[in-house]
This record gives structure tokens, C-alpha cells and sequence, in this order.
């Protein structure tokens, strides 16, 4: 056993704690606001993760795939959240930008 | 069983609980669980192929990473107006 294997064995744990952190959160929210925060989460506990390959690997094929693998879900992340809060937004008050520019806003019809 | 192969397992079975609130929460909430779900499936197939010395298999993760982001994006496309 290296210092490689104990620390990868470190980031593993930290990144497996993230997700199951990220799972217990979407769990227990009840608002979907609320549930996507947790979304970015388990994308850095993926990125824990693919540093631990990383380090017990070094820069081999597969430790280039796995940080290529967290960095496309920390870039797509962000932009899955956008658009489910997006879409949670237009069911809700049928226009993004709330019911104000949908028309119905109760203000409005007083 | 080394730790890459426990790390894997803990994460499938996390993948349960998810399914579970898939199954009884709301459209939009249940794409945002699907989202977390997704994540957590490519950290464990990342573990994986660590974990069985199969350095071929992250491909399976690259694939599924990309994937999981353009299904999530096309899902919630697809519920703004009740599919």
C-alpha cells in the first residue's frame, strides 16, 4: 500500500459521502427548488471520485476518461438544474419569468 | 472485495431509495431525483471499472455521463407542457 492507494481510498469516501449526501437531500426536500440544489452536489461527489482514479492511476487512459466523465457532468450540471427549474417554472405559472408575464397574476385581474 | 467494488455497491443500492421517490413524487421533482440518480450511476460505473482493472470500461461512464445530461435536458424539454 502508497500513499496513492490511501489517498485515492480518501477521495473515494469523500466523493461516495457527496452523492449519498446529494441522495438524502433530493430525498428529504419536498419543494423541487429545493431537491435541485442537491443535483451539483453529487456531480462534485463524481469528481472526488474520478481525482481518486487519478491519483492511483496517474494520467493514464483511464484516469484522462474519468476527469473528462466529472467534468462533463459539472459543466452539464448546472445547465440540467437551469432547465428543470425552468420547466417547474412554466408548469407552475405557464411562463418562465412567473405569473406576471403569463398573464394571470391576481394583482393584475384586481 | 477492495474498496473501489464496496464504494460501487454503496452507490447502486443508493440508486433504490431514488427509484422509490421517482415513483411517488411529482413529474418535475422526479426528473430532479432522475438527475441525482444519473450522477450517482456514473460514479459507480467510474468505481467500477477501477474496481475490476477493466481501464477499457470508464468509456461505459464517459458514454453514460454524456448521455445522462442530454436525456435530462430533453426530459425536461419534453414535461414543460405536460409532454
Amino acid at each position: 500500500m502508497t500513499w496513492r492507494h490511501d489517498v485515492s481510498h480518501l477521495l473515494l469516501a469523500g466523493g461516495v459521502l457527496l452523492c449519498l449526501v446529494s441522495v438524502l437531500g433530493v430525498l428529504v426536500m419536498r419543494d423541487v427548488y429545493d431537491r435541485l440544489h442537491y443535483v451539483g452536489l453529487a456531480g462534485y461527489g463524481a469528481l472526488l471520485v474520478a481525482i481518486g482514479i487519478v491519483v492511483q492511476e496517474s494520467f493514464s487512459l483511464i484516469g484522462d476518461k474519468a476527469l473528462a466523465t466529472a467534468a462533463i457532468l459539472l459543466a452539464g450540471g448546472p445547465v440540467m438544474v437551469h432547465v428543470t427549474a425552468r420547466t417547474a417554472r412554466i408548469r407552475e405559472h405557464g411562463d418562465w419569468r412567473g405569473p406576471h408575464a403569463a398573464g394571470d397574476d391576481p394583482d393584475e385581474r384586481a | 472485495m477492495n474498496p473501489w467494488l464496496l464504494s460501487a455497491l454503496i452507490l447502486l443500492a443508493a440508486l433504490a431509495p431514488c427509484g422509490i421517490a421517482c415513483a411517488v413524487a411529482t413529474p418535475v421533482a422526479a426528473l430532479a431525483i432522475l438527475e441525482v440518480a444519473s450522477t450517482l450511476t456514473t460514479a459507480a460505473l467510474m468505481a467500477l471499472s477501477e474496481g475490476v482493472e477493466r481501464q477499457p470500461f470508464i468509456d461505459l461512464a464517459l458514454v453514460f455521463a454524456v448521455l445522462s445530461v442530454i436525456g435530462g435536458i430533453a426530459f425536461a424539454r419534453l414535461l414543460e407542457h405536460d409532454l
